[in-house]
């Protein structure tokens, strides 16, 4: 399955879009100028794309290039790390995400995350699919086991685990996992999906599960996708976007970015000159 | 040669190996000891008549083997005891138990091997064990019911009627503990109700009424309850039992005060396992009698689990959020390391000194304040200003509160970033994660701690000599008595008992089995109390066992 040349996916919608010119609706996200620093180091500089909506946009560069760091900084999982220090813009429905006025619990409800390591909760597989929905209140039987299933399948896990909902999530295989967390980040319905090496973990036939439901999910989400894989970005996603030392060097559609490299640095990463 | 097998680390494996066995020998022995001592008290042992003549005047001495030891000659010279005709260097002399206190100047007393001129172990011998004095060893003369000696089956109608005024007694000190202690507490608050009224400037003439009307009643009913007492009294007082003993003179004993009758020299194996065990239940069960030397030691159980258990609910709280602000909230800087240092080094302070912080904190300084504000009417006699359960379980908190704190941290240190990360993804709030992913997965960690801390407190003595517990508490902590947990009784701890039994006892070679056993009583109350955390701790720990890796 994995070959060294990228093969880029050939079912690729036709339409092709303008990236620096995206109109409100295409758009997801927007990066503004962000630079990003912990302690005095600086860790991202200078960073501005769009990210369009309802696309699999992948971000790939070599290792502490900084594409994990600016996943990170789309749903404020940075906040958590005491030294980081952030300025510039994401914008998201209009609005600055690093707003005072904005909520951070509501943004992450808005913007999931799903981690290299697969990491389900001590608990049941069906509560660790309720989770989320369970925080924002909801109580009602029905209504909770019909977003497990759905959020289930969507996954890809229903057929899996349908008769063993109860039971441990510590039971279920690595792949399977990734697939529950995958679960419980959906079963809340975000509008974006951050997948950050989601199978970096993984051995080689869960990770083409997790490829193949990444393509069914980006028909509901926006799917920004982190990997150090480039024959993953080039098979999954829909544009990539090439990272060297905290700066963004190339964003373009797939196609082009593996085919016809624009940057040197870029042509000599995608061909193994370093990374 | 010898360097070779140096470096081929067998000497080093011998001593860790050794080291190893030399503790778990120590832990056994220790545990075997205690248990042996103690336990073989309960055994009906033999009761042996000693016919005695030589440096004594001749006479008979019955009782039970309590102890032997050889003497060498000149000691028992020294106590005027003439040793010349004595052929050995050492001569054997036996501690016997002869019971009979009141007739007798010493219920203890030591004889010589060589004064032994006969020895036997008549199967007629009885052991009467005795509310009051003791136990009593004798033959049984003749058994006098209702005022009438019984002709036939004198033993099977002693047995009858001493199960007949075990049962009477039982059922008046029930009423006694029971609907006539009620109706004291009862006039109690009513005192106290009145004395509140008066202090409010509230004392109506309607109310002094109703009070005076209530305290008729309860008078009426005590009344009657005070006579059906002294009936019960009456009919248990009917019988007696007279008794040859080791004088030869025939001793009446009331049947009323005797517990139970056996007779050792005339039993099987296992009728004495079935009185074994009987023995063991009353030691466990019953209150002590004869300024402890005698009887059981139920209300020391009972105050002991009561307030470690009053002090694992205070403690686990306390301990588990405070960890959780250093661990989670208090910023990673000096300060909070400092207090982190401070913290553990609270356990180390003499366990004496928080006793000495209890009685001066809590009992006077918080219990007198509590008086003043809620107990008015009860002063001059305080209600919390003075020690109790309530302080005892307070000041074993402070005690364990380090253990439970250090080791509540550690679990959560343990908990992996990325499940916390995983909940605050799905828009969990700090608070929310806190809740329900960190704390459950830090409950192991917090039953290890809380096990740590059931273990010091169980044993811990010396700080509750100061703020609750006594030698012998009239009452329990917990009662049918509104509202029924009575925190600021004092208590009795199997602690204390060991001390008090062992060390301020008048009857010391009495009581010295009754340490041990009292002592192995003790142990196997901590190690129950921690075998039922384990469990629990294991059981969470399975639950989240796939965390660990």
């Amino acid at each position: 399955m994995i070959t060294v040349a990228p093969q880029v996916n050939q079912a690729k919608p036709s339409l092709k879009l303008d990236l620096n010119n995206l109109t409100d609706e295409q758009k997801a996200l927007e990066i503004k100028d962000l630079d990003l620093y912990y302690g005095d180091k600086q860790a991202l500089s200078k960073v501005n794309m769009n990210i369009p909506k309802g696309q699999v946009t992948a971000f790939i560069g070599p290792s502490g290039c900084g594409k994990s760091t600016l996943l990170r900084c789309i749903n404020r999982m940075n906040d958590l790390v005491d030294i980081c220090r952030i300025e510039g813009e994401i914008i998201l429905h209009g609005q600055n995400i690093y707003d005072k006025s904005v909520d951070v619990a509501a943004l992450r409800r808005n913007v999931g995350m799903v981690f290299q390591r697969p990491n389900p909760f001590p608990k049941s597989i069906y509560e660790n699919v309720v989770y989320g929905l369970r925080l924002q209140g909801i109580k009602e039987k029905r209504k909770l086991d019909e977003v497990v299933e759905q959020s289930l399948r969507g996954a890809a896990l229903w057929d899996e685990v349908k008769d063993r909902l109860h039971d441990s999530a510590f039971g279920l295989s690595g792949g399977q996992q990734q697939r529950l967390v995958i679960a419980r980040s959906i079963a809340i319905e975000p509008e974006v999906l951050l997948l950050d090496e989601p199978t970096s973990a993984l051995d080689p036939i869960s990770t083409l599960v997790i490829e193949e439901l990444i393509n069914d999910l980006k028909n509901k989400f926006t799917v920004v996708i982190v990997t150090h894989n480039m024959q993953q970005a080039a098979r999954v996603s829909d544009q990539t976007a090439f990272m060297y030392m905290g700066e963004l060097i190339e964003y373009s559609d797939t196609n082009t970015l593996f085919t016809t490299p624009a940057k040197k640095k870029t042509e000599d990463y995608i061909t193994g000159r370093y990374g | 040669m010898v360097k070779q097998w140096f470096k081929s680390g067998s000497p080093w494996i011998w001593m860790t190996g050794g080291a190893v066995s030399i503790s778990l020998i120590s832990v056994i022995g220790l545990l075997a000891m205690i248990a042996w001592k103690g336990l073989s008290f309960f055994w009906p042992s033999q009761v042996v008549q000693f016919e005695l003549e030589g440096s004594i005047a001749k006479q008979t001495v019955i009782g039970e083997i309590y102890d032997r030891e050889l003497v060498p000659k000149s000691r028992l010279a020294a106590t005027g005891i003439d040793v010349s005709q004595f052929e050995k260097d050492e001569i054997e002399r036996f501690l016997i138990k002869t019971g009979n206190r009141e007739y007798v100047n010493l219920d203890f007393r030591w004889i010589l091997e060589t004064d032994i001129k006969q020895r036997s172990a008549p199967k007629a011998l009885a052991v009467f064990e005795r509310n009051k004095n003791g136990n009593f060893y004798g033959y049984v003369q003749s058994v006098i019911k209702d005022g009438e000696t019984v002709k036939t089956d004198k033993v099977e109608t002693l047995y009858e009627l001493v199960d007949r005024a075990v049962e009477l007694n039982d059922q008046a000190l029930d009423l006694q503990n029971g609907d006539i202690g009620r109706i004291n507490y009862e006039l109690e608050r009513l005192r106290l109700q009145e004395k509140a009224y008066l202090l409010d400037n509230e004392l109506t003439d309607e109310r002094v009424a109703e009070l005076a009307q209530a305290r008729a009643d309860l008078r009426a009913q005590y009344g009657e309850l005070e006579k059906e007492l002294f009936a019960l009294r009456k009919l248990a007082k009917r019988d007696q039992v007279t008794v040859k003993d080791m004088r030869g003179e025939v001793v009446t004993i009331p049947i009323y005060q005797v517990l139970d009758v056996w007779f050792p020299n005339d039993m099987g194996f296992f009728a004495k396992l079935g009185h074994y065990f009987v023995q063991l239940g009353k030691f466990v069960s019953d209150d002590p009698r004869e300024a402890n030397t005698e009887g059981g030691v139920f209300p020391a159980i009972f105050g002991t689990v009561f307030m470690v258990m009053l002090m694992a609910v205070i403690v686990t709280p306390f301990g588990v959020v405070a960890a959780i602000y250093l661990h989670e909230y208090a910023a990673k800087n000096a300060i909070t390391k400092m207090i982190r240092i401070a913290v553990i080094n609270l356990a180390g302070v003499p366990s004496i000194v928080y006793g000495v912080f209890g009685l001066g904190f809590f009992v006077y300084v918080l219990g007198g304040s509590l008086d003043q504000l809620f107990y008015p009417e009860a002063s001059p006699s305080p209600v919390f200003g003075t020690p109790g359960v309530l302080w005892s379980a307070l000041t074993l908190a402070i005690l364990t509160l380090p253990v439970v704190i250090v080791s509540t941290e550690e679990g959560l240190s343990r908990i992996p970033s990325t499940v916390r990360d995983g909940s605050l993804a799905l828009g969990a709030t700090k608070v929310e994660t806190l809740w329900r992913i960190i704390i459950p997965m830090a409950s192991p960690a917090i039953m290890t701690g809380l096990i740590l801390a059931v273990a010091r407190a169980a044993g811990e003595v010396a700080p509750l000599m100061l703020v609750g517990v006594v030698k012998m508490a009239p009452t329990l902590p917990l009662d049918g008595n509104f509202p029924y947990i009575h925190l600021d009784r004092k208590f009795m701890h199997l602690g204390f008992h060991i001390y008090d039994v062992g060390f301020q006892s008048p009857n010391v070679e009495a009581a010295r089995p009754l340490v041990y056993a009292t002592a192995f009583l003790l142990v196997s109350v901590i190690i129950t109390l921690n075998i039922t955390a384990i469990g629990i701790r294991n059981h969470l720990r399975e639950k989240f066992r796939s965390l660990e890796h």
